[in-house]
């Protein structure tokens, strides 16, 4: 039996038809054609599927869709503030190469935001420790930790020139 | 190079410089497709029914259980589908591949095999329908080494091949006088080597999706390096020409090099969407990627030195065993090019040098970076070392006297080029301050004496492209359009390595437009040229070649047109980012877009660049130095940092090289340390088929990674001397890590992973020994 779930997603109010035993990430997937959310390995260990339920990052595929029932949802599609402008992140992991197959992006994107959010200027070993839960077997994170360092740089200075002007 | 392609040249406009990688927008805002992303109107799901027996005949199967299940769609066993004995990997009838699979068999090779597929109309029910698939085997006796296969009368995996287990006769090479070598050594120096099962553990799981035109015409999206090579394969067991399949593939998910076979499930797929006329999406789940993917071939190696004392080779001789698993897919390759490998890296004018690939009742070993040579230098690297401390001696010094240089012959038959091995191993022992941080003070931290450091360096060489084992050949199509704008066509697979980038940049580049105006059509084989595929670290080495040719060719098109336009002769004029103008006027002329627009009332003109390049092979270089802390109590080890050195003869994309050369880092102190993809020697079922039970590096375990890249050896052969870097890394990390840790705790490691158990046993049995002594 299908039942419907009316959630937040990416600021907008939506539902979509789940099955009680369908996952969070099967149903962003497949029912709401969000294919920016992947699935690496479905069982909470790889990262992939790196969403924020109520500004927390979660395993989407370690929760029921039906769980996320009028509680907000946000995923990679909603990283973009407006149109063609990137956040800093996608920014800076395009300028560093931090995205080599691209898998993993979505996740790290998620789980770096909310590190930022939280540590608006992390040291090398809190990048590190922030970004433990999200495997990338391309890269060797080096390029990574250079993005998101760089990109929290490019936050706070734009904080900064938002507090002056 | 091609006659049309401009000289040398040393003010490069866009090559060596990290331009932004396009297709990396689509990946940062997760709206690149992957194959996994598409679901068609109407799709099902397909599914593997997978052995849970090593070895064994099928008595009897029976799917009607499974077939009267609501919401089941298809079942196929081994009675439904063509029984074409088939080429596993992609490049059929030559010599790097065996003919040795059927889709499905009445024969279970190894435990997760599959013997039956599903198509449902959800993922859930066409899993539920596995358990409904009935099958009795009649177990057969199993062999889960190669020495238990190559033993006289041990049960047969194939009737095809040499016989006892052999994926192909045993690769022998012989040069010079070995045993004049050995007699004039002043010393002998020998050992055992062997590693494990790495997986590549690449993110993205296997998948393709299969649908089906009215006019029988296959689409097929599919997550593969070699697109061409998948369509050749199905068209030829599916009895379809080959313009009747298109094989499709955007974003990928990487690869590794494993992503190279036409994989069971891929036939399968096509076939379930053949019988219920509808699509059908296959992905494999994560313990999938482990139990029905590739590894790297376990091995054990035999290897045996003589050495004068002034520190140069006189002789070597090489056994080696590869363990093929259950079906050859690249096996006679990775023998071929693993066991050649030897002859190289460090001279040697005497070498003897044997390989094998043998069947047995475990998970298929495939093509994997690194390509059996990972396995071999490990060894070489390591012993060379063993001699160093036999002679008091600085390993980099000894390492450099002996690295392979220019007129040396390489694996490949052919002269290196350059001095590129030695360049990497001085740049890097100045770097790194080699001699000083060797020789400083040894004591261990009077808080902390149980962490010992230790220094190591790893040597590699790797060839960019599969010659001699196949002749290769890149293409490249280049369109340039009305207003100016240029679409290049490349069978290129972008495995993530950015690799389109590349292509994009040596078009730019060779044509004298912005890089902005190139885009780049790959991933169709209906639209773009044939291609072999994306492996051996060959890509930017050999349809950038290719690109360049093509670029070439359409550079002197779009002069001769403008030439018209300007009343001049095309030898007299020059595109420089875009602008077309007379060699000794540099302030005339007109745009690329006024030369290709509108002439006499037609709107456009058709000019099309073609490059075909066959290549040989040329030699990629690399040292890496490493610093390693052992912890004596727990036995782990930590690599604190690298400092990898790396000729690539040109360099396209400083970033995505670096990003390569990081990653093969990372990939490669897993395979030293902790990666070991585990299969049960008593029943061949799978231990640790996850990802956290396959321990990987993380972000926490990643040491700090200071990349040099030198120009120091141009291959003529490469777009501007490129060669290739995707392989290469991995190579060098294994033997510097072994090395370190055997700096840090004079115990010496000579298979790989090194695990924290082996640690501490070891320093048991030194203690003990020392003791005793």
């Amino acid at each position: 039996m299908k039942q419907i779930v009316e959630l937040t997603l990416n600021g907008e109010p939506r539902e979509m038809a789940a099955e009680g035993h369908r996952s969070l990430l099967d149903c962003l997937r497949e029912e709401l054609g969000l294919t920016g959310t992947k699935k690496g390995c479905d069982v909470g260990d790889c990262g992939a599927c790196t969403v924020f339920v109520d500004g927390q990052p979660i395993n989407a595929c370690l929760m029921l869709a039906v769980e996320a029932r009028g509680r907000t949802v946000e995923t990679v599609e909603g990283l973009r503030p407006e149109g063609d402008v990137l956040h800093p992140l996608q920014e800076a992991f395009m300028r560093h190469g931090a995205s080599q197959c691209g898998f993993c992006t979505p996740g790290i994107l998620m789980m770096a935001r909310k590190l930022l959010e939280e540590n608006p200027d992390p040291t090398d070993a809190e990048i590190r420790f922030g970004l433990s839960g999200n495997i990338c077997r391309c890269t060797g994170y080096t390029k990574i930790f250079d993005a998101v360092r760089s990109a929290a740089r490019d936050i706070r200075q734009a904080g900064q020139q938002e507090a002056t002007s | 190079m091609n006659k049309l392609t401009r000289p040398l040249q040393n003010d490069f406009r866009i090559i060596g410089k990290s331009v932004k990688r396009e297709d990396v927008i689509e990946k940062v805002t997760g709206e690149g497709t992957y194959v996994a992303d598409l679901k068609p109107a109407g799709m099902l799901y397909g599914k593997i029914k997978r052995a849970d027996v090593a070895h064994a005949r099928i008595k009897r199967i029976d799917v009607s259980r499974a077939l009267a299940y609501p919401g089941v769609k298809a079942v196929l066993t081994h009675g439904d589908v063509p029984r074409v004995l088939h080429y596993g990997s992609p490049h059929p009838r030559s010599a790097s591949c065996t003919r040795d699979q059927y889709i499905l068999d009445d024969r279970v090779r190894f435990w997760g095999e599959g013997v039956a597929a599903v198509a449902a109309i959800s993922e859930e029910i066409a899993d539920e329908a596995l358990d409904l698939v009935e099958v009795e085997y009649e177990e057969l006796p199993a062999v889960f080494t190669p020495e238990e296969a190559m033993k006289p009368g041990a049960p047969l995996i194939h009737d095809v091949g040499p016989g006892g287990n052999l994926v192909l006769d045993p690769v022998k090479v012989e040069r010079g006088d070995v045993d004049k070598g050995f007699a004039e050594a002043d010393f002998i120096l020998e050992g055992e080597y062997s590693g494990g099962r790495p997986v590549p553990a690449y993110m993205e799981p296997n998948v393709c999706l299969a649908d089906w035109d009215g006019a029988g015409k296959l689409t097929f999206w599919t997550s593969t390096q070699t697109s061409f090579m998948v369509r050749g394969i199905l068209a030829e067991v599916l009895g379809l020409p080959v313009n009747k399949v298109r094989v499709l593939v955007d974003h990928m998910g990487g690869g590794f090099g494993a992503k190279q076979d036409c994989f069971q499930h891929e036939f399968l797929c096509a076939l379930l969407a053949r019988a219920t006329r509808r699509p059908v999406r296959m992905e494999f789940t994560r313990r999938e990627t482990f139990v029905a993917g590739r590894s790297r071939h376990p091995f054990k190696l035999w290897l045996k030195q003589g050495f004068r004392n002034e520190g140069t080779l006189t002789a070597r001789e090489m056994k080696i065993v590869y363990d093929s698993g259950a079906y050859g897919s690249h096996t006679p390759g990775v023998t071929i090019v693993g066991t050649t490998s030897a002859t190289s890296l460090y001279r040697c004018e005497n070498v003897r040098l044997e390989g094998r690939g043998v069947y047995t009742n475990m998970p298929i070993a495939g093509a994997f970076r690194g390509y059996g040579v990972v396995q071999t230098y490990f060894a070489l690297d390591i012993q060379m070392d063993e001699a160093a401390v036999r002679l008091g001696m600085d390993p980099a010094a000894l390492k450099l006297k002996n690295a392979v240089r220019d007129g040396d012959i390489a694996p490949s038959g052919h002269a290196i080029i350059g001095r590129g091995l030695e360049a990497c191993i001085q740049t890097g022992a100045a770097r790194f301050d080699w001699s000083a941080v060797r020789t400083q003070n040894r004591r261990p931290d009077r808080a902390r004496p149980h962490l010992r450091k230790g220094w190591g360096l790893g040597c590699e060489m790797h060839g960019s492209s599969a010659y001699p084992g196949i002749k290769e050949q890149g293409n490249a199509l280049l369109k340039v359009n009305e207003d100016g704008s240029v679409t290049l066509m490349t069978g290129a697979a972008g495995l993530g390595t950015g690799a389109h980038t590349a292509l994009a940049q040596i078009a730019a580049e060779e044509l004298g437009v912005p890089f902005k105006s190139v885009s780049v059509v790959h991933g169709d084989t209906d639209a773009v040229p044939w291609d072999i595929g994306a492996f051996a670290s060959h890509t930017t080495y050999l349809v950038g070649s290719a690109t360049r040719m093509a670029a070439a060719e359409a550079r002197l098109a779009i002069l001769e047109r403008a030439a018209e336009k300007l009343q001049t002769t095309a030898k007299r004029l020059t595109i420089f980012d875009g602008v077309i103008h007379p060699t000794d006027a540099p302030d005339q002329g007109l745009t690329v877009a006024e030369a290709m627009g509108p002439s006499k009332g037609i709107p456009a003109a058709n000019i099309l660049g073609r490059g075909t390049y066959e290549p040989t092979k040329s030699y990629s270089f690399a040292a890496h130095f490493v610093e390693v802390t052992v912890d004596t109590e727990t036995g782990l080890v930590e690599v604190d940092r690298v400092l990898p050195v790396h000729d690539v003869g040109k360099v396209i994309h400083p970033i995505a090289a670096q990003g390569q050369i990081e990653g093969g880092i990372q990939q490669g102190i897993g395979h030293t340390l902790t990666e070991d993809y585990i299969v049960d020697p008593e029943t061949g079922r799978s231990l640790n088929a996850g990802l956290v039970d396959y321990k990987m590096p993380l972000s926490m375990d990643m040491p700090d990674i200071d990349t040099v890249i030198l120009e120091a050896a141009p291959d003529p052969g490469g777009p501007w001397g490129a060669k290739g870097v995707g392989e290469d890394p991995i190579i060098a990390i294994g033997p510097a890590i072994a090395n370190a840790i055997f700096d840090a705790i004079g115990v010496r490691f000579r298979h790989y992973p090194i695990t924290p158990e082996d640690v501490l046993n070891a320093l048991a049995n030194k203690e003990a020994h020392d003791a005793g002594a």
